[in-house]
């Protein structure tokens, strides 16, 4: 079903039954939600999944609270129930604020333009893009042992009506290709991994594409496998472009989100102002890049997605903010209310978080450094926010000798903490790109773009096995 | 809701596909944060939908959805069908036979459904309030979570498997900050079970609390190869990544250290591990797997020896074997996939103050970050970061973080020297582990 077509009576009636307990806030949110996802491993498309979910949640905010109630039903029973459910939970102590009445509905199609729905493209269509892929990975040699490839497409039609009488509908498509491609030689097996997504429609994908992924996964897993183990210590760390971002994001983003800032739990609570990072550097949200896979034309509250300066010249300028936190710390929101689905709450999430290019290029950093670990290409990591410390796998690891790339390194770790690097990034690169990833957080998986330039970390933990 | 299964069953086989599989499932959750003694979040939740298998000449389709009206079954029937014809055939997918009676297995408790809001909230003020009045170090309960979940769910094929059941469980759970000369550290803690009655909110705060405070004044240690004991929720992280090994999924697709292994020591002769989807108190148990084949007990490691794998009806056919019932569907919009369980880690128990007793010098570890992401289940090699307490001449001393434990998953699961007796359900993967002790490992440090 469309979102739009819900009744407006409905809605503004649900509001209000939401607030007749107290409260100060009341939200529905209406999703319509479909998807595809189709798998190739060993040469063969495998069990291919989609569907179709829809169902509606109602909020409530009473000061620093949240009541939030949701089902998979969108009819008036359904929203009535979840209406009662977050009034319940207030103490009952007079009515909550009079709703104003609903305006007209803002949409914003032109942002993230779609050219070609996935919907209107046969799956046959799609299965070729992951045939293609597989032929070109193991057209690398025989060292390439498995392809996996997949394919997703979504389309998010959204609705979002609250009692300050704002009324958003967001219809979101999304397209990404992944390959993971495992190398081999003897007891040798390396992983490589390359993503391609945004949202965007099918016209973002193809079969030239999708060879072009797969045989950069398969590179970067043979190259592996001439892997030594990494030497563990302190050393200059060069952080290549692309998905070196992930260490920003994870150390240093995740601490800026304003839930945590709120509740004291970020090394960067109450540092607004001061210096937290080297003055060469200067850090974005922005969840408005077109077409970014992180992007979106509004946030899952109705809050239209901005850029956001976060650090300027290695100063704290900026928090990540949703509704809630930004009126708790008396700030505007940014555009980073998000959620998963109708089943979730939003909360402060990044979008497309990035330090800004540089001036140097990566050759240059790499000859500037005479011992060091580059760290082109990062597998996942994990992060506690409160003290910013990290570790983070190395997908891609080289040493650098003389100021030259020489061995590829295996088994290597960064371990270290978010404000400390920042503190240290000596050199910055102008060879800024964008990778796709999935965040998670409280339970909630989101699209979000990491990226960056090639960048040098003066000094860095690396965890090594020889 | 047999009737909408069957009314599903039937659209397919007026589409002409002969073999499909229907999977329901109706739930309800509740989740409640507390923050500085009040309700921060309280989440409602109402869910119910369908996923549909259907399997054509040994290719899948599959299609889920919620939409429960006729257009809707109408459309995730075509679609189940259209996706089987774009899939590869195999000739070992096949629909799932009926495999005897369900286990006696009931993972339901009445008192959790009379619960009510008010006394959920009162028993997750309760952790917060212990994790306060633990220590005077305790700088704030970042996150002091109550849930609690409850599903029904339906299982129909035109093989004639038909069956149902309900299951709930609930936890608390507590996130620490403490504070000291200007230094943040975390500790957190679990309760979990079928009943409010059988959450113990006090020691789950102040476990939090403690875990949280006695890591002040940590710093980084020296490199050195020692004895390490790893406590139960780190433990569990790794036994998590080592049972995604022990899938015939990983074997059969090459990805599993232990492929071709059956039969060999893989561990120290003290360690037995096994899958049992049918204990009572486990979290993960239930009468049938998401493709009706009964849950049960599948010894992994025994004495050490390798003993087999978890299958679900697809690696079984694959094996020429049966399914071990571990097809499991994570919802109503999965597929099923090889996965455990509840996991139990068994064997000689050693007290765990003997066990620290004879260790000279080595480093009680309780918290790892990277385990999913450091520690790769093909080749076994890890390294993780890890904060822990260094124990000298047998005694706990100092507290130490930003240090990486490293080793594979082979040399670690033969270094195991004891087993401790604090065995306990962590519940990321429903495992039960006590502490293990192993012998060396190498620490990086300064």
């Amino acid at each position: 079903m469309d979102p739009r077509s819900i009744d407006r009576d409905l809605l503004h009636g649900t509001i209000a039954r939401a607030l007749r307990r107290g409260g100060d806030f009341a939200e529905v949110y209406v999703e319509d939600r479909r998807g595809l996802g189709i798998r190739l491993e060993d040469g063969r498309i495998e069990q291919t999944s989609g569907g179709h979910e829809c169902g509606a949640a109602v909020r409530l905010l009473s000061g620093e609270r949240t009541y939030y109630a949701f089902s998979d039903e969108l009819d008036e029973r359904a929203l009535s129930a979840a209406a009662d459910a977050v009034a319940a939970a207030m103490a009952g102590g007079g009515s909550g604020p009079a709703v104003v009445e609903l305006g007209a509905v803002r949409s914003a199609p032109e942002k993230h333009p779609v050219r070609v729905p996935p919907e209107s493209v046969a799956i046959a269509r799609k299965a070729e893009l992951l045939r293609a892929g597989d032929e070109a990975a193991r057209a690398l040699g025989g060292e390439i042992v498995q392809a996996i490839i997949g394919y997703g497409d979504s389309r998010r039609r959204v609705l979002i009506a609250n009692s300050l009488g704002e009324i958003v509908a967001d219809d979101r498509t999304s397209v990404r290709l992944a390959a993971q491609i495992v190398a081999r030689r003897g007891d040798v097996i390396q992983t490589g991994v390359e993503t391609l997504g945004g949202a965007a429609g099918f016209e973002l994908v193809g079969e030239a594409i999708a060879r072009e992924v797969a045989a950069a996964a398969a590179g970067k897993a043979k190259t592996m496998l001439d892997a030594r183990p990494a030497p563990a210590g302190a050393m200059p760390v060069v952080l290549g472009n692309g998905f070196g971002g992930t260490l920003f994001h994870e150390a240093c983003g995740h601490g800026l989100e304003a839930d945590a800032v709120a509740k004291g739990a970020s090394i960067y609570a109450g540092m607004l102002g001061e210096v937290v990072a080297a003055p060469i550097v200067s850090a974005y949200d922005d969840g408005a890049i077109p077409n970014g896979w992180g992007s979106q034309a509004f946030d899952d509250e109705g809050v239209p997605t901005q850029k956001t300066l976060l650090i300027e010249q290695g100063r704290l300028t900026g928090y990540i903010y949703d509704r809630l936190r930004a009126r708790q710390l008396g700030a505007a929101p940014t555009g980073n209310g998000r959620r998963q689905s109708f089943r979730h709450v939003p909360i402060p999430r990044m979008t497309t978080t990035f330090i800004a290019p540089g001036e140097a290029t990566p050759e240059e950093i790499i000859a500037a450094t005479s011992r060091g670990f580059y760290a082109k290409s990062l597998a996942g990591g994990q992060v506690e926010p409160a003290s910013g410390n990290f570790v983070f796998g190395v997908a891609e690891g080289y040493l650098i000798e003389n100021g030259k790339l020489t061995t590829p390194l295996r088994g290597a770790t960064l371990v270290g903490s978010g404000i400390d690097i920042l503190r240290k990034i000596d050199m910055i690169a102008g060879d800024f790109e964008v990778k796709t990833g999935m965040c998670g957080k409280d339970g909630q998986s989101v699209p979000v773009g990491t990226g960056q330039s090639t960048l040098r970390i003066s000094e860095m933990t690396v965890g090594g096995t020889a | 809701m047999f009737e909408v299964l069957d009314a599903v069953l039937e659209r397919a086989v007026a589409r002409g596909a002969n073999d499909v599989e229907v999977f329901a499932e109706a739930s309800t959750s509740r989740h409640i944060k507390v923050y500085r003694q009040e309700v921060e979040q309280l989440t409602a939740a109402r869910r119910r939908g369908l996923g549909v298998r259907v399997f054509r000449d040994g290719a899948v389709g599959h299609a889920y959805t919620s939409d429960l009206s006729e257009s809707g079954l109408e459309e995730v029937v075509a679609r189940a069908v259209d996706h089987a014809a774009v899939s590869d055939p195999d000739e070992f997918s096949a629909l799932p036979q009926p495999a005897g009676e369900p286990a006696d297995v009931h993972p339901y408790d009445e008192r959790l459904a009379k619960a009510t809001d008010d006394q959920r909230i009162e028993l997750a003020l309760k952790v917060e309030a212990a994790a306060v009045a633990a220590d005077e170090r305790v700088k704030t309960v970042e996150d002091t979570v109550y849930a609690d979940g409850e599903a029904e769910v339906f299982l129909a094929s035109t093989a004639g498997v038909r069956g149902s059941y309900r299951s709930n469980q609930c936890y608390t759970f507590a996130y620490v900050l403490a504070e000291q000369d200007g230094q943040v550290e975390t500790g957190y803690s679990y309760s979990v079970g079928r009943a409010l009655e059988a959450l113990d909110a006090v020691a789950c705060g102040n476990e939090a609390a403690q875990r949280a405070c006695r890591q002040l004044g940590a710093r980084k240690c020296a490199s050195m190869t020692v004895p390490v004991v790893l406590d139960p929720f780190v433990a569990a992280a790794f036994f998590g990544v080592l049972s995604s090994a022990l899938t015939a999924d990983a074997v059969q697709k090459g990805r599993s250290l232990f492929a071709g292994r059956e039969g060999q020591a893989v561990a120290a002769d003290l360690l037995t591990l096994a899958d049992d989807g049918t204990r009572p108190d486990g979290l993960d148990s239930a009468p049938f797997d998401g493709e009706g084949t009964p849950c049960r007990r599948t010894p992994l490691i025994q004495g050490g020896v390798l003993q087999g794998f978890l299958y679900d009806s697809y690696t079984a056919r694959k094996a020429g074997r049966a399914s071990t019932g571990n097809g499991l569907r994570g919802s109503y919009s999965s597929l099923p996939g090889v996965h455990p369980t509840n996991l139990v880690v068994e064997g000689q128990a050693t007290p765990l103050d003997e066990m620290l007793a004879g260790i000279t010098k080595g480093v009680l570890v309780t918290n790892a970050v990277g385990v999913h992401s450091g520690a790769n289940p093909i080749t076994g090699q890890f390294s993780v970061g890890i904060s822990g307490i260094l124990i000298e001449d047998g005694r706990l001393t100092t507290p130490v973080r930003e240090v990486t434990l490293a080793g594979d998953i082979l040399g670690m699961l033969s270094g195991i020297r004891a087993l401790g007796d604090d065995a306990r359900w962590v519940p990321s993967g429903s495992i039960l582990t006590p502490s293990v002790l192993i012998e060396p490992m190498a620490i990086g440090g300064t």
